[in-house]
């Protein structure tokens, strides 16, 4: 479950999941400038690592729901497959093989421990998919569980276990499911459950009782690195190393995982409270600033775009039916029109890039800037003669455009609110670059529960809008941008690029050619690039305040690796 | 005295009644819910989140879902924290022990400070050192909890070392040895200190003006005439006069009490009612949200009781009936 820390806002939607990727993912060995007497790496000591939002405290993996908890969970979860900086899958605790995309074989390594002692076998993963697939629809991994054959029969009572789950022995198994598709491997259900931890709840289809019970809140246990020893609800989790650990004995002795508000990272990383934490790009200049401390930066998986709505969402379906954003050269220009170097530069300390296509350059579907059709800079002149053969002139004189009929312009752009200052001079910033082509543009700043909810509901205020979104490691883009998702913000169809997005996970088509679905992906990237239905504002790169006392730390853009490794200079 | 008592109890509950009504609907007209902020596409799908709203009723009309959730919650089921997943009064009273601490610290120094410097600016007023005081509590009192806050971090914290800038203990030291308390105790007391920053003043003051002003009175004349000691007058007659409007505070502290305090436990990222409270709001955690306001409001309402309940027995010349 590495996932990545987006230090985005909590408000933007994120559907980071369990992925990985990173450019790069190269790992600095520090040259620690303070007391340089000692030698390098050593065994035990304690490594603090900081967040800022609280955590729920639900503590098992096959149940947490929250970022903040997955970021303690990365430490004494290890999950049976990974994912590379790239996000292809990769075996870590299970190899797997399949010939058609329909039935896998997994093979687990042996001699894989619990933090209770107990070897990790293939019934624990039985365990941990039958306790989803009977609690259901309430679990909010069902859908990761409901593509198994016989999960569903399961599920309503009607057979006493998964049919398409076969036990070969105690390392093997073998999952049918219940039909071929390109994605069944990304999508499956990745976390075992340990059956005697768990022993007293077998069968039990609350969820609430889950939750609520001893074995995730107070003394959660795993198969990582390091087993949670202590939590104080809401503030902090003390973790301790786990000397069988399948990988090897960690080097450090503890690891404490604590909860301080946003202001105080900087003053504690610099007295060294806090030895490791993520942090929001505008405070970059500050932690320059301090000695002790590297700065690690890997590219992140969410992607900010400003989107225009061309249709409505009904009955299920989307409709464009909107025509003032119709037309497809008016959006070129206005992506043409913003500095976005110049912008990131200015809003987020430069930790980030421009985009040409909704995809994070690191995942492993994501085309490259030259198989673009439009390699959009920042050219205000070529806007302006975008517009002009658009038809969008200045007619009445007054300095702004006029539409092709010679009716006012004027674009309601919406940026959400969150009582963070800078949120409002970054939207201005944008108006005031469409203003320089000519394009008169107002801004509302909105409430973000609101704002989420009006784009959701397509009232009638929001036209133009900021947004953003995380990737996941199944790279399908079809829950954002299909046209029967009601994640699908701007209401924007078109047949030939659902039609791509769709073959990219038919097996009939893509079969198990990774080379295949990678193309069709392209494809559908070269469409939304040529036709912009939302602007790719940029990507923000994740970063990471790390102690200099800290080595062997490894971060990919999936999140925090090889904690095994991870060493503090006493 | 007791029917006095027994009638104001007894109009409470048509208080308690209306508070809830436009509490909830508040709550309700806040835009979006707590599934907004989990929406996740990656992972959730949206059936799971119309089947989520549908279970938790959050598509009946308002009036319905303020039925459901008041028979519940007259009958003891507060309801289940969306965010935390367990039961509202779980989760709130894992956090009041660290509130309580915080508020009951800030109020022995609070009472301790402004005890010691009102009798002192009270018995020397107009002098330098009266001034003196009463200048440090006017900035005290200008001063907003998160700038005093974050300027104790920075100096206490940061500069000097001398208190942790966060959370209510250390978690490698076990629970209930005598380096636990320590701990709790060493947490405590810079967010102790800012939060009471605001109270001494105020109640420094209302000391000192009450004994400036009671010492003009006939009978401290009177007493003097007697020939009794200064010390005596000031320590027993004058002061036990001058403490009656501190002791209706009293009632007001205990609201402050578990309240909590939103802005100084977020910024030490104290674990506490404050801290829960606005999470509550920003994630529209209904059932923890009216668990609180219900408390708040009921403390409210039984301090501004037991203030004058207790203006009554310390001033004998107040006729509650």
């Amino acid at each position: 479950m590495k996932k990545s820390f987006l230090k985005l806002t909590v408000l933007m939607l994120v559907l980071s999941l369990a992925l990985a990727a990173c450019g790069g993912g190269d790992k600095k060995t520090s040259k620690s400038s303070d007391g340089g007497n000692k030698s390098g790496s050593q065994d035990g000591g304690t490594l603090t690592y900081a967040m800022e939002a609280e955590f729920k405290g639900i503590l098992d993996v096959n149940f947490y729901d929250s970022q903040s908890d997955s970021e303690i969970l990365t430490f004494n979860t290890d999950p049976l497959i990974t994912f590379d900086e790239n996000i292809k899958a990769q075996p870590n605790i299970a190899k797997w093989e399949t010939k058609d995309n329909k039935v896998f074989k997994f093979t687990f390594e042996k001699g894989v421990k619990w933090h209770n002692g107990d070897e990790l076998v293939v019934d624990d993963w039985i365990f941990a998919l039958e306790t989803i697939a009977s609690i259901g629809p309430d679990h909010q991994r069902w859908s990761n569980v409901n593509t198994i054959e016989g999960a569903k029969e399961f599920n309503e009572g009607k057979a006493d276990s998964i049919s398409g789950l076969k036990k070969i022995n105690d390392y093997e198994i073998e999952i049918t499911f219940d039909k071929a598709r390109a994605n069944n491997l990304e999508n499956i259900w990745q976390y075992p459950l340990n059956r005697k931890h768990f022993a007293d709840l077998k069968g039990n289809k609350n969820i609430d009782d889950w939750l609520a019970s001893n074995q995730v809140r107070v003394n959660p246990i795993g198969t990582g690195p390091f087993k949670i020893q202590k939590v104080i609800p809401g503030e902090s989790v003390e973790l301790v190393r786990f000397n069988d650990y399948w990988k090897g004995k960690p080097k450090l002795d503890k690891v404490v995982v604590k909860v301080i508000d946003g202001s105080l990272i900087v003053g504690e990383l610099e007295n060294g409270g806090v030895d490791m934490s993520a942090f929001h790009p505008s405070l970059l200049p500050e932690i320059q600033k301090l000695k002790n401390v590297k700065i690690e930066e890997v590219p992140g998986l969410s992607y900010y775009y400003i989107g225009f709505k061309l249709g409505t969402f009904k009955d299920g379906k989307v409709v464009m039916d909107k025509d003032k954003y119709a037309n497809k050269q008016l959006r070129q220009a206005l992506l043409y029109a913003i500095d976005r170097e110049e912008w990131v530069k200015e809003f987020f300390s430069g930790l980030g890039n421009p985009v040409n296509r909704p995809m994070p350059s690191a995942h492993w579907i994501a085309a490259d800037n030259s198989e673009l059709p439009v390699n959009y800079t920042y050219d205000p002149e070529k806007a302006k003669q975008l517009l002009d053969e658009a038809g969008y002139k200045d007619v009445d004189g007054d300095g702004f455009r006029e539409d092709p009929n010679g009716k006012k312009f004027e674009i309601n752009f919406a940026h959400y609110d969150t009582g963070n200052p800078t949120y409002e001079a970054r939207a201005k910033a944008i108006t005031q670059y469409w203003e320089e082509v000519g394009i008169k543009s107002n801004l509302t700043m909105t409430e973000v529960n609101l704002y989420y909810d009006q784009i959701e509901k397509d009232h009638e205020t929001m036209e133009a809008f900021y947004g953003g979104w995380g990737t996941g490691a199944d790279p399908d883009p079809w829950a954002l941008w299909g046209d029967d998702t009601v994640w699908n913000y701007p209401r924007w169809v078109n047949e030939e690029a659902n039609e791509l997005l769709k073959q990219a996970v038919d097996v009939e088509v893509v079969g198990t050619d990774q080379e295949k679905r990678k193309n069709l992906y392209v494809e559908w990237q070269k469409i939304f690039n040529e036709e912009v239905p939302a602007l790719p504002i940029m990507e923000l790169n994740d970063v990471y305040a790390i102690s200099n006392k800290v080595q062997g730390v490894k971060i990919t853009p999936v999140g925090t690796e090889d904690m095994h490794k991870w060493s503090i200079k006493q | 005295m007791l029917k006095y008592t027994l009638r104001r109890v007894l109009a409470m509950i048509p208080m308690l009644f209306l508070i809830s009504i436009i509490v909830f609907s508040l709550a309700k007209l806040m835009p979006g819910d707590s599934l907004g902020g989990e929406i996740d596409p990656a992972n959730t799908d949206p059936e799971y989140i119309e089947q989520m709203r549908e279970k938790l009723g959050y598509n009946d009309p308002i009036y319905e879902q303020y039925f459901r959730w008041i028979t519940n919650f007259v009958q003891g089921d507060f309801g289940k924290s969306t965010r935390y997943k367990i039961p509202a009064n779980e989760i709130i009273m894992e956090r009041l022990p660290n509130t309580i601490f915080l508020s009951l610290t800030s109020l022995i120094i609070t009472y301790v400070l402004a005890l010691a410097m009102g009798i002192y600016s009270g018995r020397k007023p107009y002098t330098l050192g009266d001034n003196t005081i009463a200048a440090a509590n006017y900035i005290g009192l200008a001063l907003p909890s998160f700038v005093a806050g974050v300027f104790a971090i920075y100096i206490f914290s940061f500069h000097l070392g001398w208190f942790p800038s966060n959370g209510s203990v250390d978690i490698s030291v076990t629970e209930g040895t005598f380096e636990y308390w320590l701990s709790r105790f060493h947490h405590v007391l810079l967010p102790a200190f800012v939060l009471g920053l605001l109270n001494t003043a105020s109640y420094t003051q209302f000391l000192r003006n009450d004994i400036i002003e009671n010492s003009r009175k006939d009978y401290v004349r009177t007493a003097r005439a007697k020939g009794t000691s200064e010390s005596k007058i000031y320590n027993v007659h004058i002061f036990r006069n001058s403490v009656i409007p501190l002791v209706t505070f009293l009632g007001f502290d205990i609201v402050n009490l578990v309240g909590g305090a939103i802005i100084t436990e977020t910024i030490f990222t104290y674990p506490g009612i404050g801290q829960l409270f606005l999470t509550s709001v920003t994630n529209r955690d209904y059932s923890v949200l009216m668990t609180l306001t219900m408390m708040f409001s009921l403390l409210t309402l039984v301090g501004n009781l037991v203030a004058d309940i207790l203006y009554g027995i310390v001033d004998p010349r107040i006729r509650l009936d």
